[in-house]
């Protein structure tokens, strides 16, 4: 049965081709809008090099002091804070300290090169998973030693080598002469826990390690054994901070610092208050807003739908006066309009493997390496199916309920 | 006529209601749309009120906490940077240097005008110089101000008016704190450093008195290079300011690079939405196009009868031409209603223009959409002869 509605789906499809051009311009353009989105989404928070195991991971990104009389100040957290604070705690398999990016300068022939700089230790590498090129990260020695050893991503590499291979090879940036160890590649910009163009070790920067206070530059990252040890570490973080709040000097302080997930994190950061992350904020916003976007060409197709059945009210006739059920019609129609969709979904990710190709090309985004994965597939195919469902069910509905007679006579008023 | 076609748009109001639904959702991504394009051009074609080729922003990261050590450094620094004679002019900045990514502002009130937000900035006095700004009434900072009692500070027209209104602003003095007043020396006409999309909001400059706070530090110099000079010059620069800053991290890039950086916070957004509009629209023009379309070679029994009576086929073409306006009159009042709400509750601090602006635009803008998509139909049932309608019911 569900071979002959195909069938008869397809023919409608071929009998009014202008009819079947506007239906699939409509729906394949909305769903490449909404794929690319979410092939930004998943870009920017789903779990992709070098933060392959987001399950795992918690970023530690601000911390907030608020004093009695409601003034704020916030920013990342210092080296102090995290080598009394962060480090002992027990639950992690592992903790890193980083700093966050500087933009600085170097000059090589007569062309300036602006980078960004990051400062880390050793576990940071441990932690996450970036792509080698060449070499590799630096060692705890390194880290010890406080040499002045460098990571640098594929971009840098090009602009001061060309193609040729870069390891053991010297770069001065910010007037400072490193010697590269490890060549990666490129970190999105919208990564901005890891990205950076020129990684180099955190011990260089030791003369801020004794500064006191709980504010500096630094990102912490911590990595659980495994994905159900996230809420312990939460909770002893919470405990921790609270030792901390109690040992402010000025009563009244309230601090406020969380591990947070990658998405958490970001939505922390824009919609978060005091305890709350706002995630769930986030997730309200997106949806209302992918819902507002689909809203006018959902409702433009059910109107071209609805001129598309009238059409066939006689064939409608026909079935109900042999018998047919007003919820098999339903039926036929919406099976018929999700083939639809799913046709149209098809042309979609045609349209925005075209679409991310340029978005990659263009460099909108630095480093930015978008691209059409089995998550986004899956999600674009929810969509379709739900976009198949939203216009096909009124018109559907509506045929139902015609009068076999009326029908038979041709269509309504 | 038209309440004939009021009347013939209601008797069909259940197979209507889509369509109108479908203007005037259409209506409403429009306008939303029109408001940000427009409001972001219209800011755009003002003037900046400063000059930003040819100047450069030298930024200082110390390594060491101090302060006294790295005053002397920075006094040092400016006093190498000003003798190149590559470098017409230098001011040190508070860090919302124009198109820098960080704000400052504070709260001023004066009289019965209570709390107006303004952005400060602290400038040293050859900031006037380097921007080359223009001061309309008054005078910029100079070494008078020095043994002046009060702290002086350069308001922009905008802050002008929100504050003094018509009453002269020269001389007046601005409470900051129990012992602290400021006092205005001078206007200056617009100042809009945060992008070139930025609205006029109020702002003023306050004066940067380097040798008077000893251990205070600046991060930030801007510098007015002569015309021509390129990274030659900047690596110099910076190795021989390196030379005296020990382990600082030194960061120079130049406002014009800056001003494309924050160009393109506003640009990229502006495009998208633009894009994804221009899509909808369409989408729905199609569509539009497609339903009339059957709607009205379904009524080839109406057009008959009206033809076979004496009707001249102009007259029919206008008939249906009628019908869609009228149709897409009701989505657009529906619209219209919720569109002026903005306006009239003052939800964002916007000026009522942008919005009359867009809603006009939108409005014409459905308009020819309709017609458009009506013209072709409509000929085709304005071309129906008489007796082959009436034949086929």
């Amino acid at each position: 049965m569900l071979k002959n509605y195909l069938k008869i789906a397809w023919k409608v499809l071929l009998r009014r081709k202008f009819f079947t051009f506007i239906s699939l311009f409509g729906i394949s353009f909305t769903l490449m809008v909404l794929m690319v989105a979410t092939s930004l989404f998943d870009h920017t928070f789903g779990p992709q090099m070098p933060e392959r195991e987001t399950d795992k991971l918690l970023f530690v990104n601000m911390v907030r002091e608020q004093i009695q009389d409601g003034y704020n100040s916030s920013g990342p957290i210092s080296y102090h804070f995290f080598d009394r604070n962060i480090r002992p705690l027990n639950t992690p398999e592992t903790v890193s300290v980083n700093s966050m990016f500087f933009q600085v300068n170097s000059y090589i022939n007569n062309r300036k090169l602006a980078l960004d700089i990051k400062y880390t230790d050793r576990e940071f590498w441990d932690i996450l998973d970036f792509n080698f090129l060449e070499g590799n990260a630096f060692t705890q020695q390194d880290v010890k030693g406080a040499n002045r050893v460098a990571v640098i991503n594929e971009n840098t590499r090009e602009q001061y080598f060309g193609k040729a291979p870069a390891v053991g090879q010297y770069i001065v940036v910010d007037q400072v002469k490193y010697k590269v160890v490890g060549v990666v590649e490129n970190v999105p910009v919208l990564r901005v826990q890891s990205y950076a163009d020129v990684w180099v070790p955190v011990t260089l920067k030791s003369q801020e390690f004794n500064k006191p206070g709980l504010r500096g530059t630094y990102f912490a990252t911590i990595k659980a054994k495994t994905p159900n040890d996230i809420p312990k570490i939460k909770a002893e973080y919470a405990a921790m901070m609270q030792e901390v709040e109690r040992q402010q000097p000025q009563k009244g302080t309230k601090l406020f610092s969380f591990p947070d997930t990658f998405l958490e994190s970001f939505a922390r950061a824009f919609l978060g208050r005091d305890q709350e992350t706002g995630l769930g904020m986030l997730y309200g916003i997106l949806a209302g807003l992918t819902f507002l976007f689909m809203l006018l060409p959902t409702i433009n197709l059910v109107n071209i739908n609805i001129s598309r059945i009238m059409e066939r009210s006689s064939e409608i006739g026909v079935r109900k006066a042999f018998g047919a059920t007003s919820s098999t019609i339903i039926g036929q129609f919406i099976v018929e309009n999700i083939f639809l969709t799913l046709l149209g979904g098809l042309l979609g990710f045609l349209l925005s493997a075209g679409a991310l190709w340029f978005i990659n090309d263009s460099g909108i985004i630095v480093y930015a390496d978008l691209d059409l994965n089995l998550r986004v597939f899956a999600i674009g195919l929810l969509l379709c199916l739900v976009f198949g469902l939203l216009s096909g069910v009124y018109p559907a509905y509506k045929m139902s309920r015609l009068h076999a007679v009326e029908a038979l006579k041709g269509g309504s008023k | 006529m038209i309440r004939h076609l009021f009347k013939l748009i209601w008797n069909r109001k259940k197979s209507n209601f889509l369509l109108i639904t479908e203007i005037f959702f259409c209506f409403l991504v429009l306008f939303g749309v029109l408001s940000f394009i427009v409001y972001n051009v219209r800011n755009y074609t003002k003037p900046l009120g400063f000059e930003h080729d040819n100047v450069w922003l030298l930024t200082m990261r110390p390594s060491t906490d101090s302060s006294a050590l790295n005053h002397q450094n920075l006094e040092q620094v400016l006093q190498l940077v000003r003798t190149f004679p590559e470098v017409q002019q230098a001011s040190l900045t508070s860090s919302n240097a124009p198109f820098a990514f960080s704000q400052m502002n504070n709260n001023l009130s004066y009289g019965n005008v209570k709390d107006v937000m303004a952005d400060f900035y602290e400038v040293e006095d050859d900031f006037k110089e380097v921007m080359q700004l223009q001061v309309r009434e008054g005078r910029w900072f100079g070494m008078q101000d020095n043994a002046s009692h009060h702290a002086p500070i350069v308001i922009n027209k905008a802050l002008k008016q929100q504050l003094f209104g018509e009453e002269d602003a020269l001389g007046k003095l601005i409470p900051v704190n129990d012992s602290t007043n400021y006092q205005v020396v001078g206007i200056t006409e617009h100042f809009r450093a945060g992008s070139e999309f930025a609205a006029d909001e109020p702002a003023f400059f306050t004066r940067l008195n380097l040798p008077r706070s000893p251990n205070s530090f600046w991060s930030e110099v801007l510098i007015r290079v002569k015309p021509g000079t390129g990274i030659a010059f900047e690596e110099k620069m910076v190795k021989q300011v390196a030379g005296i800053g020990k382990g600082w991290a030194l960061e120079v890039t130049t406002l014009e690079k800056m001003r494309q950086n924050k160009a393109k916070l506003t640009m990229i957004p502006m495009i998208a939405l633009g894009l994804v509009c221009a899509f909808l629209i369409l989408n729905v023009a199609l569509g539009l196009f497609g339903v009339l379309w059957y709607n009205i070679n379904s009524r080839h029994g109406e057009i008959g009868l009206r033809r076979a009576l004496g009707a001249a086929s102009g007259q029919i073409y206008r008939q249906f031409i009628g019908e869609v306006l009228v149709l897409a009159t009701f989505g657009l009042l529906l619209g219209v209603m919720f569109a002026v709400q903005l306006p009239l509750l003052q939800v964002f601090d916007v000026e009522s223009i942008v919005y009359t602006v867009a809603i006009l635009g939108a409005v014409v803008v459905i308009y020819l959409l309709t017609i458009v998509c009506a013209f072709y139909p409509s000929r085709q049932a304005a071309a129906i002869h008489p007796a082959i309608a009436l034949h086929e019911d």
